[in-house]
């Protein structure tokens, strides 16, 4: 149980290298096996874990360069636990219902690197480990995109790695420059997060690294206007990669500013609030409309992605137990949800070979399997309550409320919007008349498709009527965040906007 | 009792669940049969709560398990059955249960009968949720879970294509379904600040604890709670300007419109500001409960209006409907909270069996719903004919039947508020219902016979609907008789709901009830004049009238739809449009392309330098040289 | 009286000449030439520098330079007789294959 996480970090990629010797035939049994392993493991991971306890837990340290204090530093805790669950999980379902056929091999082996760095990303507690993780996660992703993605493959690729290893240049100055501060306050190197937590720095140099971290991690998130690679990443990409990208990428950038920005620096955070959540509207409010105005199904749910993630971002920086233990929350939701949306979104594409809407209608009659699963998934997207979707969101306008009524009037629309695009995707894909010859011959989900949503579609109704086992957890985290950001925050105005406990004004 | 609690509560979902299980398999009649059983054994539950409550005043509070915790927040799902809730729990199940059963008459050439049932149960457990929740986010579940419902059936024949407006007001069905959800979606949002405005000034969601920190709040904290959730209320209630939708609802099958768009769902905006009676019986708040009950006059007397011209059925009903909830917002407005709640019940009584009545018309006439083609339907039908006349009478508010009792006292209230101006419009409104609704009953059972020359062969439904309909029709008789019994029922509750007439009124109450009595016989005379009489006196229609301006306007309500469709939804469509091409595409993505460019264009002219001529790279040496030169010099010089 | 002075103008002025030799001129042999003017101009430099400070390591240094200058010029000359040879020109501008 001591190197569980070096096990969860390590045994995709050691299989992946394995891989290469087995046959082509059964390749797809063998990274199934594994990655189930691998999922079985993280469930383990989550049994073994003190819920009690609001720190690191499962810690690993070996020292790699004691002189540069760069060690293989390894730890979870509440907020990244489930979100390598939920990693495997996703990484599980998507292989499980892939259809590709073509060079399944390095697909295969592709996807159990990627899912080495994914899991190091959310385990690293070293910041070039955590660098290391987060740029070789773009390698096996740049490759799915390239090898198996649509008629744009390659421009969608390279903008998406030029793009993203952009920003993560600039976070990487950034890295350095707190290690180097950290040296020249305690004469000694180090790269340990947990060591940089302790730096109490000047406001005017926590704004300068938390630019430095924010172009980083925005890029990823994709921040507004950092988000046009997305689209076209999500439009090449196969089905598997936009699954991958949607549920576990992208929250890397948001695991990033729960890990780095809020906790080292806190009052550049406070400070920050405005233009973030500013940013966070226009992602919610604009993209929502972009959403809407799209031709192709897979766009809609890569623009109602970026929308979704304005909300995680916006609750991050509510600066109250509420807002942040949603948005985690929300982390997880959107995972699973714009994970099996796309998973349908690519069932249909392989029976039809287009996305279009246009070619689409009343397909409910003929697919009512489809229709019920893309139902379900819709309504989690739309975040109906007793879904998973409602936990998240909800939690995080109420959190944000505190902050700002009028600005979470504004990030509420996100609940007219969603439901406007969605319902006209479902609408024009749906219902109505079926009076397209090529689609009155298309057959409903088969076994494998069926049996690899079904959990999907249980996880969000489980969580959303008993978000407890899930929420608890990271609620305690997030309040060790806060109550740690509260403590090191140096402006008095910080400290009075990092609201801890018993806020509410009739509270007992 | 807290068996009885759960029994009530789960048994649709039980019904729902297990037609759900056959949902993509042909038409089952034991589906519908089971559904049927479930929602009954449903009401039976919530009868012996209301009897348990009645005889004993005990209220039952239930928490079930936790939901959301998250800081401070904590919400759980409890569950609460006291006079208010128990009500709507026994009439919502009632008229559930009523509906289950025609239903199986109704839906018997459907091919998707199971995926109805389990809608329809569906339905009715969110409907419960809703009605049972101990706190705001409780409801809330319900609240968006009959939306989801309402969406599902409204949009139930969902292979109907889309027409034009004139063609058909609705669009097709699947198109109002999403209009329905989105508009509620609006008020939700409305709904939600107040809730979160509520936790955050009294660090609860739980009605018990909210209500007792009421007198502690701000004055602002207060109005914008009670305006807020009113919005929520205004959307599920589709009082104006949220209103459009209702009527477009319509395109579901029509048992759907009588459950949910009739007797229940809809009265949920209603339930809600009774149920956060303590805020809006607050003085700091009584604008808001003023404007409530003026919106509420106003749509009834609007909605009326539209009733006068409308030749559909259905839509009929609806604006009778809309009406009727803006009467039920005037009492409640006014403070008499349980004068409307029992409008809330009588009223789901008689409109669900005036829809019901409606549905087998339409059932008779192979959905044809345009009056004009009726005429002279009650030889055919007699049962169907009873029925509507009873609902009819009851809904115009003619004693001894339920609209009267109920609806008269909302009007006296009015009149006891010394608000003479309500008063006198919900008066007007009286006899404009009384007229619109025999204009129907007329049109379509008496008059001339016009559906023969257009080959209808009108049937009447089978036999186990018109008895299952029975029960609906002796309540919408006989419900106003026990007004005073239910008064001193509801009364247990606390000083909250309790409203009585000054003793002015009491003495004026003959008077003031024979004024409304007189508007509506009178609009039922008229209606008889113009429309029932054959012969020489038969209805023609008169084509200079019905291109007039008022009758235009009216037939096209108001060109609101209109409006929304121009001002909003096409704006929107095209801002949409234009932030995806222009900006998005044009602006952002390319500066992102541009920067690329930039360099790789960068890249590019540079490369002319690569002469391969050893002697210009010489040069470029020694001008690199000099560069380095010159700024170590000033450089040395600055420093 | 001759001081340091004169001899580092001396030197400055025989780089300059070199310099634009080596940015004038397009034979390879010129080059060649005018590499050494400016190389000579440094040990000037150098064995004048060193004798101001008493420093025998500029002059040292000077040696080395004639050293490396003197087998420059013998691998030089050689590889300029073997591309003569296949060129049949010394002309610089007629010596552009690595034009990118």
């Amino acid at each position: 149980m001591e190197n569980i996480l070096s096990v969860l970090v390590f045994f995709p990629a050691v299989a992946g290298l394995l891989g290469f010797v087995v046959d082509k035939n059964s390749i797809r049994t063998y990274g199934i096996t594994v990655v189930a392993i691998e999922f079985l493991l993280s469930l383990w991971l989550w049994l073994g874990f003190d819920m009690a306890n609001p720190g690191m837990q499962f810690v690993e340290m070996i020292p790699l360069i004691p002189d540069m204090g760069i060690s293989y530093y390894l730890g979870a805790d509440g907020i990244s636990l489930f979100i390598i669950v939920m990693t495997t999980l996703m990484t599980l379902i998507g292989m499980a219902s892939m259809g590709e056929t073509k060079n399944i091999k390095n697909m295969i082996l592709s996807l159990l690197f990627l899912e080495m760095t994914m899991v190091g990303v959310f385990v690293a507690l070293d910041a070039i480990l955590f660098y290391l993780f987060w740029e070789l996660s773009l390698v096996p992703m740049l490759y799915i995109v390239g090898a198996w993605g649509g008629p744009l493959r390659v421009y969608a690729a390279i903008k998406f790695f030029l793009y993203t290893f952009t920003g993560s240049l600039i976070m990487l100055v950034g890295m350095l420059f707190v290690a180097y501060i950290y040296h020249s306050l305690t004469g000694v190197w180090s790269f340990a997060i947990t060591d940089w937590y302790a730096l109490v720095l000047p406001v005017n140099y926590q704004l300068w690294l938390f630019v430095a971290f924010f172009i980083g991690f925005a890029i990823k998130v994709p921040m507004f206007p950092f988000h046009t690679w997305i689209p076209y990443a999500h439009g090449q990409a196969p089905t598997i990669g936009s699954v991958i990208l949607a549920a576990v990428l992208l929250k890397m950038g948001t695991y990033g500013f729960v890990r780095f920005s809020l906790p080292m620096f806190p009052d550049a955070s406070v400070l920050s609030i405005t233009p973030i959540a500013v940013l966070s509207l226009i992602m919610i409010i604009y993209t929502a409309m972009i959403a809407y105005a799209q031709k192709d199904i897979k766009q809609v749910i890569a623009y109602s992605s970026v929308s979704h993630m304005g909300i995680i971002m916006l609750g991050l920086f509510a600066m109250n137990a509420e807002g942040l233990s949603g948005s985690v929350f929300q982390m997880l939701s959107h995972g699973i949800v714009s994970g099996a949306l796309f998973m349908l979104v690519g069932m249909i594409y392989e029976r039809r070979h287009t996305k279009l809407m246009s070619e689409f209608g009343g397909i409910a009659a003929v697919m009512p399997k489809f229709a019920l699963i893309f139902g379900i998934m819709l309504m989690a997207s739309v975040g109906l309550p007793l879904t998973i979707g409602f936990v998240g969101e909800f939690l995080v306008l109420l959190g944000f409320y505190q902050v700002s009524p009028v600005m979470t009037i504004l990030a509420g629309t996100s609940i007219i919007l969603g439901a406007v695009y969605m319902l006209r995707v479902m609408k024009r894909t749906f219902f109505g008349p079926l009076d397209n010859e090529e689609n009155k011959k298309l057959s409903d989900l088969n076994t494998r498709e069926t049996w690899s949503l079904i959990p999907l579609v249980a996880i969000v109704i489980w969580l959303g009527v008993y978000p407890k086992p899930v929420l608890a957890p990271i609620d305690n985290s997030v309040k060790a965040l806060l109550s740690f950001m509260d403590e090191k925050a140096i402006t008095q105005e910080a400290k009075d906007l990092i609201r801890l406990s018993n806020t509410t004004k009739g509270g007992n | 009792m807290e068996k009885f609690v759960y029994i009530a509560l789960f048994a649709p979902l039980a019904g729902s669940l297990f037609a759900a299980l056959f949902g993509m398999t042909p038409r089952k009649i034991f589906v519908g049969i089971v559904g049927s059983l479930f929602i009954g054994l449903a009401f039976v539950a919530s009868a012996v709560l209301a009897y348990t409550l009645y005889t004993t005043g005990t209220v039952v509070h239930v928490r079930m398990m936790d939901w959301i915790q998250a800081g401070d927040f904590n919400v759980s799902f409890g569950f609460v059955v006291d006079q208010i809730s128990v009500t709507m729990m026994t009439v919502v199940s009632l008229v559930s249960t009523i509906v289950h059963v025609y239903a199986i008459g109704y839906m018997d050439h459907d091919k998707s009968f199971n995926r109805f049932f389990s809608y329809l149960s569906a339905f009715v457990f969110s409907m419960m949720i809703l009605v049972m929740s101990d706190n705001f986010l409780g409801l809330f579940i319900g609240w968006e879970g009959v939306g989801v419902c309402s969406w599902l059936l409204v949009g139930f024949w969902y292979h109907k294509a889309d027409k034009t407006r004139e063609e058909n007001p609705s669009i097709s069905p699947s198109w109002a379904a999403n209009e329905a959800f989105i508009m509620n979606r609006i008020a939700d949002l409305g709904m939600l600040i107040g809730i979160f405005l509520l936790y955050w000034n009294t660090g609860s969601l739980q009605y018990d604890e909210v209500f007792a920190q009421l007198p502690y709040l701000s004055e602002t904290v207060l109005v914008g709670a009670a305006i807020a959730l009113f919005i929520g209320a205004m959307g599920k209630s589709a009082q104006f300007p949220l209103h459009t939708w209702l009527t477009d609802a319509m395109e579901g099958p029509t048992p759907v419109s009588a459950l949910i768009h009739a007797a229940t769902m809809v009265t949920a905006g209603v339930f809600l500001v009774i149920r956060s009676n303590p805020l809006y019986s607050m003085p700091e708040v009584s604008d808001v409960s003023f404007f409530i009950a003026s919106l509420g006059t106003f749509v009834a007397f609007y909605a009326a209006s539209m009733a006068l011209v409308e030749r559909d059925l259905k839509r009929i009903i609806a604006y009778s409907t809309l009406s009727q909830l803006g009467y039920m917002f005037a009492a409640a407005g006014l403070g008499a909270y349980w004068i409307a709640l029992f409008h809330l019940g009588a009223h789901a009584f008689f409109k669900a069996l005036l829809f019901l009545g409606g549905g087998n018309v339409m059932h008779a006439m192979h959905d044809e719903l345009d009056l004009f083609k009726m005429g002279d339907l009650r030889k055919k039908m007699r049962g169907t004919w009873i029925y509507m006349t009873i609902a009819s009478v009851a809904l115009a508010g003619l004693p001894p039947l339920a609209g009267f009792w109920s609806k008269d006292a909302i009007i006296e209230t009015a009149f006891n508020e010394h608000t003479y101006v309500l008063w006198g419009m919900l008066v007007l409104t009286a006899g404009m219902t009384a007229f619109y609704s025999f204009r129907q009953v007329f049109l379509s059972f008496h008059g001339e016979d016009r559906h023969t020359p257009l080959g209808f062969h009108p049937h009447e439904m089978y036999r186990f609907v018109l008895i299952a309909m029975s029960p609906l029709a002796v309540l919408a008789i006989i419900t106003g008789w026990f007004m005073n019994s239910y008064k001193a029922f509801i009364y247990q509750i606390g000083d909250g709901v309790q409203y009585e007439m000054s003793e002015h009124t009491h003495h004026l109450a003959t008077y003031l009830g024979l004024i409304v009595i007189f508007f509506a016989v009178s609009g039922i005379v008229i209606a008889y004049l113009k429309y029932a009489r054959t012969g020489e006196h038969a209805f023609r229609r008169n084509e200079e009238k019905e291109n007039g301006f008022f009758y235009k306007l009216l037939k096209n309500q108001y060109y609101v739809p209109k409006f929304y469709e121009e001002f909003i939804t096409k704006p929107y469509m095209m801002i949409s449009e234009k932030f995806w091409t222009e900006v998005d595409l044009k602006i952002v993505d390319a500066t992102v392309d541009g920067i690329a460019k930039f360099l790789y264009s960068a890249g590019d002219k540079t490369r002319s330098m690569q002469t391969g001529n050893l002697s210009n790279y010489l040069n470029w040496m020694a001008v690199g040289a000099v560069l380095l030169l010159v700024i170590a010099a000033i450089s040395a010089m600055i420093g | 009286m001759i001081g340091l002075t004169h001899y580092l103008i001396i030197a400055a002025i025989l780089f300059s000449i070199g310099l634009a030799g080596v940015l004038r001129r397009r034979n390879l042999l010129m080059l060649f030439f005018a590499t050494e003017v400016m190389l000579n101009a440094v040990n000037i430099a150098f064995a004048a520098i060193s004798h101001y400070y008493n420093d025998l390591t500029g002059q040292m240094f000077a040696f080395f330079i004639i050293a490396i200058a003197a087998s420059e010029v013998a691998v030089g000359l050689g590889i300029l007789i073997v591309l003569y040879k296949k060129h049949g020109s010394l002309d610089l501008d007629d010596l552009a294959s690595m034009r990118g």
